[in-house]
């Protein structure tokens, strides 16, 4: 086969221009690798979910109730749009195991008759299921038994309504509804300190005194069900024995978890590729504009002797999709390389039995396809020059370049060295070159401050949640409401130094047309251990009559300070009231609202109750208290804020370096992309003049300055912009990271700026270094013996 | 000139040897050579014998690969790149056939180029007024013709007080008309500054207004006229 000889020169084009293609192409990569990367986890993690739900029969309702006799069942089932319902026991209890002092938490789940028909089925991983008959057999959640190194036929000693048992474990297991299984109370999953126990249901219904009754229940929607209807009547059937009010998917705890990370990443695919292939496209551009210019003459004889224009165009065109084939090859394998890091990030993360990684060919094709759309887009405005070149003006050398215009009247108002006004007149004179490179490299800039945001901001809402508003060192929380003194009996417990009570009460609070559901907390009027801050984090004392409002929940329901809502509670006497808003507090977990503990009472009219006591501890009689809280029969779960703090900053630490270095290598990508092409491009029209200057007697470092300083100019240029447009990503950021889960609060420090900047200037130096040593080897001589 | 008075440049076997694969080319051949302060010299030969050769290695710009060059009491031979950096920016003027100016810069910014890091400048519009352009000064060199270039190009050779000038066919990409005002210009900057001047140039013509002609022939000094009368450049016949 012959190659045609301008198939030939594309080929040593690039052979010769390695350098510039290979950084084009790793930027084009990037932009591959991202968009593969991110719909592919994307896709894995959501056809994971879908799989997983699927085959074992997750719910879609979910509802808890004090205690509703079985014999509801059958109207439950009747219900229109239920496809089958599951009656169930979910009580929580402690754990106490030898190798734990501090206090953790287990779930109790009941286990239908047969476990294979039901709903959220188990997928067994060792050993075996319950014997429906045994009183102490268990199956326990897989991250459990993991941290604590249990194995079927370990004993496992949990207190069971205040009452401790030795269970024996037969299975471990993973169910769809805890593939994100976090503790009561807690931020982050931590498996040492939650875990899941299933048993069977007789063995529960004798602890809790539940015969013949349940205490939550799940249920499958017939396809095409309304399931707001759906609940509506289930709420109906459930608010006699304690319903609350039941929840979709969308509530439940790991499956909001998974949304919120499937909405990040989707936010990810919309930011990060579109980035890399806008400054490919004009790197591109900038690159084969200059070559097209270098290359007058030839296409001018190519010309002349017969070639038509668009023959030349394309074999520019070929030489950048050859550079594109290259930066989609490297992205491709990058992308699979990393979306495999990701997936056991996930694996490792969430708790699922399979991880399904889809290698849709479509994904690739498309990610392929828009790359090359990318780089020939960036040709195509740099190639229409060669179609509209006449050969005879294409033979004759270019006029030496002409800087009259808009140059003469420029700043002679410093006393500039003439080596700055060489700088300054060259970046002028190519200002949508200068301008693009600037851009580029803002972006490089941007993605750090847009990545980097986040632990500041993460520190800020630990430094906020749990050093000034959640003070307490532990909070006990009661099975059940009790009586005011239990507080005082709480003082008398070992360690305790201050308790300070509070009540929780499930309540739906509206406003107009919009409502939402939580726990309203009643705290005492001027608590000094759970404080609630406003938003210039100041503590705010309760209201006598009113509700303090988080910011997250205020703007749920666009209700402002002054305001009246609504609030319903599906407790006790169900009373629905008419509250005003009395002021907005920040939060940055959940969705809040606190209201004085003595009105909430009074609303209630049960008596003066309360839900849980905040505590100061003396850490010298920690051991001692943990003991005590655990043997107290009252108590439904204890957390500890060291421990919770801990765990969050442990799991971000893990996270944290695996993300800063994917975002500094990125960053570093478009960084050394933009100033390595952009400085080549400029050190090859100067060359005469910078080889001209060195004849002079300017020493190389001189010479190397008046390129580095056009440099430094974009460089520094681009810092602010970048911060800027960072600054714009992160704004949009928060809002895709925001849930009722979680709402993050947007914090740049100083440092964010100042550390995304050392990485592109740190990125800008190398590139510089490895220019520099051409600038070293300027042939003086060479230049003064031809002409331009 | 009397021979061993103030001499400012001493060459002795001077050679040069460039090597294209195998292949050696003898570009100078064992170049023996003086210079007083002061003289004007030009330099014939047939094209390829050596003179930018000499020139460069003379102007610190190439590297000998025997012999010994000096200028002054230094040795240009074994002075490494910095030092061969700085004595061009100390003491050298360059002028070109092709101007080399910077587009970039007007012309008395490209003469202040060189003032500013030169040693004893003159003032950048003396040395443009010394080649007759003080009126072209704000131009930028894509608006000069080209022997106005040139003498800009003259004009930041000279601005330095150099010691010595070099001048490598400034004429040759000119007009004859063009050209005498350029070597005017020249003989007027030897006069003015007392700058040894050497010019390679391919028109026999110019031996006339030198001190003294040397004739390069396949790497080597074949002929040495020392002109007793002195012409100016508008009475040379061209
Ligand atoms: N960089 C170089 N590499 C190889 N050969 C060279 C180089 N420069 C000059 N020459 C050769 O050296 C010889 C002298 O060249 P040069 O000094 O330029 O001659 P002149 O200026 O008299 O025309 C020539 O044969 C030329 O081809
Ligand atoms: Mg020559």
């Amino acid at each position: 086969m012959v190659i045609s000889p301008l198939h030939r020169k594309a080929l040593r084009d690039l052979r010769r221009l390695w350098a510039q293609v290979l950084a084009i192409a790793l930027v084009l990569a990037a932009g591959v690798a991202t968009m593969i990367l991110g719909n592919g986890a994307y896709a894995s993690l959501f056809e994971t979910r879908a799989r997983y739900y699927e085959a074992n029969r997750f719910a879609d309702v979910f509802a808890d109730v004090t205690r509703a006799p079985r014999a509801l069942m059958g109207e439950i089932e009747a219900i229109d749009g239920v496809l089958a319902a599951e009656a169930r026991i979910v009580k929580l209890g402690l754990l106490d195991l030898a190798d734990m002092a501090e206090p953790g938490s287990v779930l109790f789940v009941s286990l239908p008759e047969n476990a294979e028909v039901g709903l959220n089925r188990l997928h067994l991983r060792q050993g075996r299921l319950p014997d429906p008959q045994s009183s102490d057999e268990v199956v326990i959640s897989e991250g459990f038994a993991a941290a604590h190194r249990l194995r079927p036929g370990a004993p496992l000693g949990v207190l069971m309504n205040g009452q401790r048992l030795e269970l024996l474990v037969t299975g471990i297991a993973l169910s769809p509804e805890f593939v994100y299984a976090l503790g009561p109370g807690e931020m982050m999953p931590d498996p040492r300190r939650f875990g899941v126990a299933w048993l069977p249901r007789a063995s529960l219904e004798a602890a809790f005194d539940l015969e013949g009754a349940f205490s939550n229940v799940v249920l499958k929607l017939a396809p095409g069900a309304s399931q707001d209807r759906v609940i509506a009547a289930l709420d109906r059937l459930t608010a006699p024995y304690g319903g609350i009010g039941a929840t979709g998917r969308s509530d439940q705890i790991s499956h909001a978890f998974l949304d919120a990370e499937l909405k990040q990443l989707s936010a990810m695919v919309k930011v990060l590729p579109p980035i890399f292939l806008l400054v490919a496209a004009m790197l591109v551009n900038m690159t084969l504009s200059r070559l097209i210019t270098l290359e007058r003459e030839q296409i001018g004889l190519l010309k002349a002797i017969g070639y038509s224009a668009r023959a030349i165009a394309l074999h520019y065109v070929e030489f950048v999709l050859l550079i594109a084939v290259l930066g989609i090859a490297i992205g491709l394998m990058a992308g699979a390389w990393l979306g495999m890091g990701l997936a056991q990030m996930y694996a490792h993360f969430f708790s699922f039995p399979f991880l399904v990684f889809t290698r849709d060919p479509q994904i690739y094709v498309i990610a392929s396809g828009i790359t090359a759309a990318a780089a020939v887009g960036g040709a195509i405005y740099a190639v229409r020059a060669v179609l509209t070149l006449p050969p005879a003006v294409a033979m004759a050398p270019p006029a030496p370049a002409d800087y009259r215009r808009r140059q003469s009247r420029l700043p002679h108002v410093f006393a500039m060295r003439q080596t700055s006004v060489m700088i300054a007149r060259h970046l002028f004179r190519w200002p949508f070159r200068t301008l693009s490179s600037t851009f580029g490299i803002a972006m490089s800039v941007a993605i750090l401050v847009a990545s980097l945001w986040s632990f500041g901001s993460i520190n800020h809402m630990i430094d906020v949640t749990f050093f000034r508003a959640e003070r307490h060192d532990a909070q006990v929380v009661f099975g059940s409401p009790e009586p005011l003194r239990a507080v005082y009996a709480a003082r008398q417990m070992p360690g305790v130094m201050v308790a300070e009570p509070f009540r929780l009460v499930a309540a739906r609070i509206s406003h107009r047309n919009l409502s939402k559901r939580l726990a309203l907390i009643g705290k005492i009027e001027d608590p000094r251990l759970s404080r609630v801050l406003d938003p210039a984090l100041r503590p705010m004392t309760m209201p006598e009559a009113g509700l303090v409002l988080s910011a997250a929940l205020a703007e749920a329901l666009n209700v402002r300070a002054g305001d009246t809502v609504t609030v319903e509670f599906p407790e006790g006497r169900r009373p629905t009231v008419s509250l005003p808003v009395s002021g907005i507090s920040l939060g940055y977990v959940g969705l809040g609202a606190a209201i004085d503990i003595t009105a909430l009472n009074r609303t209630m009219g049960e008596g003066a109750l309360i839900s849980g006591l905040n505590l100061q501890i003396d850490a010298a009689a920690q051991a001692d208290f943990f003991a005590a809280a655990k043997s107290t029969p009252k108590t439904e779960f204890v957390t500890v804020t060291a421990l919770t703090i801990s765990r969050f900053k442990q799991t971000l630490a893990e996270n944290i370096t695996v993300m800063i270095t994917v975002y500094v290598i990125l960053a570093a990508i478009i960084a050394v992309g933009v100033v390595y092409n952009f400085t080549r491009i400029s050190l090859s029209e100067q060359g005469r003049e910078l080889a001209s200057l060195r004849v002079l007697g300017f020493t190389r470092a001189e010479v190397a300055g008046v390129l580095f300083g056009e440099l430094a100019a974009v460089v520094l240029l681009a810092q602010p912009l970048g911060w800027l447009i960072g600054y714009a990503i992160g704004v949009s950021m928060v809002a895709a990271f925001s849930s009722d889960l979680y709402r993050v609060p947007f914090v740049v420090g100083r440092e964010v700026y100042a550390t995304a900047s050392l990485v592109v200037f740190a990125a800008a130096l190398a590139s510089a270094v490895a220019i520099r040593a051409r600038i070293n080897t300027l042939d003086m001589i060479e230049v003064l013996k031809t002409r331009e | 000139m009397v021979a061993g008075a103030d001499i400012v440049f001493r060459a002795k076997g001077l050679t040069k040897v460039y090597r294209i694969g195998e292949l050696e080319v003898h570009a100078l051949r064992g170049v023996d050579f003086q210079a007083s302060r002061g003289e004007f010299i030009v330099i014939l030969g047939p094209s390829g014998s050596g003179k930018s050769t000499f020139l460069n290695i003379v102007g610190g710009l190439d590297a000998a690969t025997a012999g010994e060059a000096w200028f002054e009491d230094h040795q240009l031979t074994a002075l490494d790149e910095r030092g061969l950096t700085q004595y061009r920016r100390d003491h050298v003027g360059f002028v070109f056939q092709f101007y080399n100016l910077v587009p970039s810069l007007t012309a008395r910014e490209n003469v202040q180029l060189v003032t500013e890091i030169a040693r004893h400048p003159m003032k950048a519009d003396d040395a443009l007024a010394l080649v007759g352009l003080s009126e072209r000064r704000d131009h930028f060199p894509a608006q000069l013709s080209g022997g106005e270039q040139q003498r800009v190009a003259i004009a930041r050779a000279i601005a330095k007080n150099p010691e010595v000038l070099l001048c490598d066919e400034p004429t040759g990409a000119l007009d004859s008309a063009t050209g005498i005002k350029v070597l005017e210009s020249l003989t007027l900057v030897n006069r003015t500054i007392g700058a040894t001047t050497l010019v390679i140039t391919h028109n026999a013509a110019i031996r006339d207004i030198a001190d003294r002609v040397l004739r390069f022939a396949d790497g080597q000094i074949v002929e040495e006229t020392v002109n007793t009368t002195k012409k100016n450049p508008s009475e040379v016949t061209w």
